[in-house]
């Protein structure tokens, strides 16, 4: 056996006194400590943010409601007893339940309120008529003054970070795509955010603006906002207007010159379709480019890759949660979630784009179609067999473990 | 009629996800519930633009690369049947540890991997320093060897001192001291002290109060046994470990919050889920932390008072901040070599642990640079870094509100990023692509962490991880409920999180099988 040196500390029988002394010491500590409990862990202020932050469920009620043509309003939300929401950062969204007939849906809108609202109670959303919307239509149809809305605390990444993001962004709005901006140059108006915005809001005609006067009323008092409207269904177009649609020469006509600018893209797809042959002409690093995914139906049959002859399609969806097995039907050109949220399944999803992976779910068998560009989950569950169902469509019977 | 199971696992953290695959494996009927959608606690990632970030692992100590894999935690994985379903990677060097301190007493050591190549670049920085490095290197395999006997002891009574006292005569003498006692008995000059402490940042405890065994053993197990990265992030280990364990008949929900754990006389046989189901059970594996279990989760006149006062009598550890950063330019592009950096404002452990108690005074950061150990882990031309500090104490982060979190919180990354970028030259400002950061109030978010500490209860003083083990025996307990996870008696760490579910698994089959026999 290997010799060791014995190392002293104090001396030899002092060290291995001290280690012997070493039980007594610590149960005579125990026992003259306090048995009182030590109370709720909310104690803590970090808990009591963390919990204010994130409760589990929001129980809200429509305040108000503004109407800015029959297809297009705005909800005014607070929580009950008017105390403080959840606090966000400008260009998240606000998920909502919906129970519509047997169907239990969520749909996630942008905040259009600056965070500095949420502190006297208040959330500010957008909704637009979508053609064949099963949710906007529902809302804009039957949201009433008063009407209870059980929704999920703020998330999302489309936000402004000044460690990430340049001083100025130059930010590309296209329809409802709105109201992540608006809430960007309230709270720059408000001194919530901190940067320049120069934002270019696309719309066919001068009609389909909203927030106009109020987007008017904060570029004129505060010297970081400016808004250029463009109209592409306009002939004749006024001062403070440009034609056309948002490409990379207006980008380049509004962006300053010799310092750095990020690009914030929030719009309908067919808007990111044509700024994705115009953004690389900017010659500007990718980090620069930020664009809020799209939470809309697909289209499966334009999506490459995708087998068109099963379109009509309806697949078998076997559904375990918790130990429980129920079928239901799924449509081929349904996402998974849509064919649960039909069933009434509640599911925990939040921003149906694949991004926040709050639907993450185990795929037991069967074949899955998952569009380019949306599949945003982790390399591990790749390995393992996870799905988010809110982007992936079924190419053949499925059984999914859901929780 | 309630469901019944032989055990329920409470929390698919990392304690949680080993106890329930031991049982599983070994035939017991098991459930395992979890609040959130996803496995693995802090053994997690998450994915922003093209990048996915390592949520909490720095470098994994018990798979042993240098000893062929064979360290205490592959021993355990390769049982369990997972060790094969992860893709390690080994790093290839130890750490950079250096201080930024105004006066002229800074360093900036650059430390291998491996017994030999850690006393040769001592002697380099330090020539003739060779004798006492190998000193240092023979007292750690010293305490090495006693702590693989102790913990093969299943039983510990304090009569078998005696015999250990023979064979790991420093190893018992040294049980109660300190790492700096015993540097300061070794006569280990202060350039040595320093590129020895390195990891202390790994327990949170100044090395004044960290028990010498508990660090020496740490140390050995990075720079003798070799440390790993698993190539998916740890997340690849947390669904490793629930993939194995349904594959052996485990049941597995997510989104399951359990409300309370129902004991009665003072004997655990169940839970009461939130949504008011009660489902029944022989064997009760906690992966929360004691302080929620009894504060929370048991109802007050069931807990034993020895385990309040237990509990009361540990203070709360290190409470977490973190910054991931994802960089649009290679490591190569940025000068970027180590793996893991160690940046501390002084090299006097304690003077910087009592710094470590404000936003303003503190300036520790161990960072690492992912792709150093896995040059793939990010597309090509980016960087991946990690960059986390700590606050102890309890008072912090007390002025936080939600309207000025964000501030804050951004206030402390931006230092982090400064001190990053002038500790070792290397500049990342003008590259960050992607940034996330995480607070305490982060961790107390996602996993209820009291004051959002990350190490659970801290191990300093006569709450050393001897201490507890010493005394883990002692005081009544609520029979048939057993903890898992990084707030046990084998304090914090990943390695040792693992560890104490298998330990608590192996303590039920045990149990169970005493059970029979009386029976």
């Amino acid at each position: 056996m290997k010799l060791h040196k014995t190392i002293i500390v104090k001396s030899k029988s002092a060290d291995f006194l001290n280690t012997v002394s070493m039980i007594p010491k610590r149960i005579s500590e125990i026992r003259a400590t306090s048995a009182d409990p030590i109370t709720a862990p909310d104690r803590f202020q970090v808990n009591a943010v963390a919990k204010a932050l994130h409760p589990q469920k929001l129980s809200l009620r429509v305040r108000r409601i503004e109407e800015h043509s029959a297809d297009v309003k705005s909800y005014y939300l607070t929580w009950e007893n008017n105390v403080p929401t959840p606090y966000f950062r400008a260009g998240q969204y606000l998920t909502v339940q919906l129970k519509v007939g047997p169907s239990l849906l969520t749909r996630p809108y942008s905040l259009a309120s600056s965070p500095s609202s949420a502190l006297h109670g208040e959330y500010h959303i957008m909704v637009k008529r979508v053609p064949d919307g099963f949710a906007s239509g529902y809302i804009l149809d039957n949201w009433k003054v008063g009407e209870r809305v059980t929704a999920f605390a703020p998330e999302g990444n489309f936000v402004y970070e000044p460690l990430r993001d340049a001083k100025t962004v130059v930010g590309l709005a296209g329809g409802s795509g709105i109201t992540p901006f608006l809430s960007f140059a309230r709270a720059i108006a408000d001194g919530t955010e901190d940067f320049s915005l120069i934002l270019l809001y696309g719309a066919r005609t001068k009609d389909e603006i909203v927030f106009k006067a109020e987007l008017d009323r904060i570029a004129k008092t505060c010297d970081k906002v400016k808004v250029v409207y463009v109209l592409s269904d306009a002939k004749n177009v006024g001062a403070g207007y440009e034609k056309g649609f948002i490409g990379a020469d207006l980008i380049k006509k509004y962006a300053p010159e010799n310092e750095p600018y990020s690009v914030f893209v929030c719009g309908p797809g067919a808007m990111y379709r044509f700024l994705g042959q115009e953004l690389p002409k900017l010659g500007i690093a990718d980090k620069y480019i930020r664009m809020e995914m799209s939470a809309g139906a697909r289209k499966l049959a334009d999506e490459p890759g995708y087998p068109t002859e099963l379109l009509d399609k309806t697949f078998r969806l076997t559904v375990i949660d918790r130990g429980e097995t129920t079928q239901i039907e799924c449509k081929a050109e349904d996402s998974i979630l849509c064919a649960l949220e039909k069933a009434g399944i509640a599911v925990p999803a939040r921003c149906r784009s694949g991004e926040c992976g709050f639907c993450r779910s185990k795929l037991v068998c069967g074949e899955i179609f998952i569009p380019q560009g949306v599949d945003k989950r982790r390399m591990a569950d790749v390995e393992f067999g996870y799905i988010h169902p809110c982007c992936t469509y079924p190419l053949s019977d499925i059984t999914l473990k859901i929780n | 009629m309630a469901k019944k199971y032989d055990a329920i696992v409470i929390g698919a953290g990392n304690g949680g996800l080993t106890s329930a695959t031991r049982l599983a494996l070994n035939g017991k009927k098991t459930l395992l519930l979890e609040k959130h959608n996803l496995p693995g606690g802090f053994a997690t990632s998450f994915v922003r633009g093209r990048f996915e970030f390592e949520a909490s692992l720095h470098e994994l100590c018990g798979i042993g690369p240098l000893i062929n894999d064979n360290g205490s935690l592959a021993k355990i994985f390769k049982e369990l049947g997972i060790y094969d379903r992860v893709e390690w990677i080994s790093l290839p060097d130890a750490f950079r540890t250096m201080t930024l301190g105004d006066g002229d007493e800074n360093f900036d050591y650059d430390m291998p991997i491996g017994k030999e190549n850690f006393i040769a670049r001592c002697e380099e920085y330090v020539p003739g320093s060779r004798a006492v490095c190998e000193e240092i290197f023979d007292l750690i395999e010293q305490i090495n060897d006693g702590v693989n006997f102790l913990s093969s002891i299943t039983d510990f009574k304090p009569g078998m001192i005696k015999d250990i006292f023979e064979k790991y005569t420093n190893f018992i003498n040294l049980a109660g001291y300190s790492v700096n006692q015993v540097f300061d008995a070794m006569n280990v000059p202060k350039p040595i002290r320093d590129m020895f402490s390195g990891y202390w940042c790994y327990l949170g405890v100044n090395l004044d109060e960290m028990n010498a065994i508990h660090y020496f053993t740490m140390f050995h197990s990075y720079i003798c046994e070799g440390a790993t990265i698993p190539k998916k992030r740890s997340h690849g280990i947390s669904c490793a470990l629930l993939d194995r364990f349904t594959e052996l008949g485990g049941e597995a929900w997510m989104n399951t919050k359990v409300e309370k754990i129902l004991v009665k006389d003072k004997k655990a046989y169940g839970v009461k889920l939130e949504s008011g189901e009660e489902i029944l059970a022989d064997y009760i594996v906690c992966n929360a932390s004691p302080y929620n279990a009894f504060n929370k989760l048991i109802d007050r006149k069931e807990v034993p008072e020895y385990q309040l006062k237990n509990y009361n009598a540990k203070k709360l550890a290190a409470k977490g901040f973190a910054v991931f950063v994802g960089l649009n330019k290679s490591p190569e592009e940025l000068g970027m070599n180590n793996h893991t950096y160690f940046i501390y404002d002084t090299a006097d452990t304690k003077l910087q642990s009592d710094m470590c108690h404000s936003r303003e005074t503190n300036g520790v950061q161990a960072t690492v640079n992912l792709n150093a150990g896995d040059p793939d882990c990010s597309p090509e031309g980016t960087t991946v870094l990690y960059m986390t500090s700590l606050f102890l104490g309890d008072d912090a982060w007390n002025d936080v509100t939600p309207a000025n979190y964000m501030k804050l919180k951004r206030e402390f990354a931006d230092k982090m990023i400064e001190n990053f970028e002038r500790g070792t030259g290397i500049q990342i400002r003008d590259s960050i692509e992607e940034i996330e950061i995480a607070a305490p109030v982060t961790y107390a978010h996602y996993t209820e962490a009291p004051n959002g500490t990350i190490y659970g209860y801290d191990a300093s003083g006569t709450n050393s991880i001897v201490h507890r083990l010493m005394t883990s025996a002692m005081g009544e307990k609520i029979k048939n409920l057993y903890f898992a996870g990084g707030y046990t008696e084998q304090c914090i760490g990943f390695s040792p999180s693992y560890t104490t579910g298998n330990a608590a698994a192996q303590q039920i089959l045990n149990d169970a099988a005493k059970e029979e026999a009386n029976a």
